[in-house]
């Protein structure tokens, strides 16, 4: 029953398409990716390759404000294309992040057996189908086996995950995974809850609907009780 | 300085910006206010930023809206460029535009952001659309709690929550859906807090000549919330008093509990 890691991971192929773990159809058990050392887009940016996006990306946004009929020179706007630029790539900063820099060695030795959970962490990302934001809360939940990780370095795995174009569903498998991969616990579960702007402020415009992922790794999907457990200390209060 | 100093001080320096209309665009020889201290001041309490109406000539319902004449072709066009210049963002992010879940994004966000600016392609005469009607009613008349989504011209980043909206009518009332019709209208723009603000007060102001109107708007902006200060839990509040809401007290204090946002 005891869960291993090398079980749910899948093969390498080690194409761009395949780092945002867009395959869904490989299950489990032909996974070998690791979580941890997966490269990430950015990584390798110096200051001047960022500047040279933030360039692009401004030019870009300046050519959209005029195709929406706006004049980019008014006063309002004349900085807007940068802003936006530099705004877009802090929203996609989690690409410049690998999580082992982010996990980076914040894992002890800790005679703890009994549930870890760390609930309600405010989490911010972009929709990669209408690059809209969306946001809401995180919850992670999981049963040592004789390793904890640093409290802080969960709410930073959320936040390098988070802070890049997602699906809520795949963002929320992938935090269960990091964490299943650093300290092979007994079992993960993780529950994200989120507002979708282009839910909410387009489309089917329904304002108060909040959507819920969750997953459970090890011993919570295999144990109902423990699963139950999880889910009524890391509730998710409406905000 | 006095408090009539620092109000002729502000007029001027507001007339060193180019002559602006609502939208914040550079009109011709609207502005004909040719003497400095020709303005009104309201309370002998207000501050210099509530400049008097009559320096905006211009009026709300002859506003050209940016897209008001566009044809289904021109829309088209709008739509194709945009498409290529998010795919264009996406490679410049460090994504691969080709991958399965990326593939339509571009063409996504494209119509996702021309209709988060469809206020362009509506004028508020068209929305109000006549909509207005004798009623022999002096009370105040309150519409809260109406969503609005806009984007902040300064990120392009949406803010979000809500309005509350007030007036005293003077023998006409207007048709109560309209007034979260002339939200909507200005909200779906690139816009600022403040001006949003005054703008749907100097629409309802515009059409129905009440005794006064007051509009208060409360929003969450995300450009503060998921980046920059990163303060999770901050409002923004505006807003615009006009006639009789700026003048009398009482009567503010009475919408600000019944619209109690």
């Amino acid at each position: 029953m005891s869960y291993d890691p090398s079980r749910s991971t899948k093969s390498l192929t080690s194409s761009l398409q395949d780092n945002n773990g867009d395959t869904d159809q490989n299950t489990n058990e032909n996974r070998k990716h690791s979580v941890l050392d997966e490269k990430a887009l950015r990584e390798d940016d110096t200051l001047f390759i960022r500047d040279q996006r933030v360039l692009k990306i401004s030019r870009n946004y300046q050519s959209i404000l005029e195709s929406i009929g706006e004049d980019p020179l008014r006063q309002g706007l004349l900085k807007t294309p940068n802003r936006a630029a530099e705004a877009l790539v802090f929203f996609t900063k989690g690409y410049e992040q690998s999580i082992r820099d982010v996990v980076s060695d914040a894992i002890f030795d800790e005679d703890c057996e009994n549930m870890v959970v760390v609930k309600e962490i405010d989490m911010y990302s972009l929709c990669e189908h209408h690059m809209v934001p969306f946001f809401g809360k995180v919850s992670v939940g999981y049963l040592p086996n004789k390793r904890v990780l640093g409290l802080s370095k969960i709410a930073r795995i959320v936040e390098v995950f988070s802070r890049r174009l997602q699906v809520q569903e795949r963002l929320t498998r992938q935090i269960a995974e990091a964490i299943a991969e650093a300290i092979k616990p007994r079992g993960v579960a993780v529950i994200v809850e989120c507002l979708h702007m282009c839910m909410i402020m387009r489309g089917a415009q329904k304002v108060n609907s909040r959507t819920t992922t969750s997953a459970m790794l090890g011993v919570f999907r295999e144990d109902p009780k423990s699963r139950e457990e999880f889910l009524s200390l890391a509730r998710i209060t409406p905000f | 300085m006095s408090a009539t100093e620092q109000c002729v001080t502000t007029i001027q320096k507001e007339k060193q910006l180019a002559t602006l209309s609502p939208n914040g665009h550079t009109e011709n020889g609207h502005n004909d206010t040719e003497d400095d201290t020709a303005f009104t001041v309201g309370t002998t309490n207000d501050n210099c930023r509530r400049t008097s109406m009559r320096d905006r000539r211009s009026s709300v319902y002859d506003d050209n809206a940016l897209r008001e004449k566009d044809t289904d072709s021109i829309h088209n066009d709008r739509l194709k460029s945009m498409t290529s210049f998010y795919k264009d963002i996406l490679i410049s992010v460090g994504e691969d535009p080709s991958r399965e879940g990326l593939l339509k994004t571009p063409k996504r966000a494209a119509e996702a952001m021309l209709f988060f600016t469809k206020g362009y392609e509506q004028c508020i005469g068209d929305v109000v659309n006549d909509a207005i009607f004798e009623e022999d009613c002096e009370d105040m008349v309150i519409v809260k709690d109406i969503d609005i989504f806009s984007l902040c011209e300064h990120h392009l980043v949406p803010f979000f929550g809500k309005v509350a909206v007030g007036y005293l009518p003077k023998k006409k009332v207007i048709g109560l859906s309209k007034i979260a019709r002339i939200v909507e209208v200005y909200s779906r723009r690139l816009q600022v807090q403040e001006r949003l603000t005054r703008q749907i007060a100097e629409a309802i102001q515009e059409a129905v000549e009440p005794r006064g109107v007051a509009v208060i708007v409360e929003c969450v902006h995300m450009c503060m919330v998921m980046r920059g200060a990163q303060k999770v839990n901050s409002r923004t509040t505006t807003s615009s008093m006009i006639g009789v809401f700026r003048d009398e007290h009482k009567t503010r204090e009475e919408f600000l509990s019944l619209a109690k946002i």
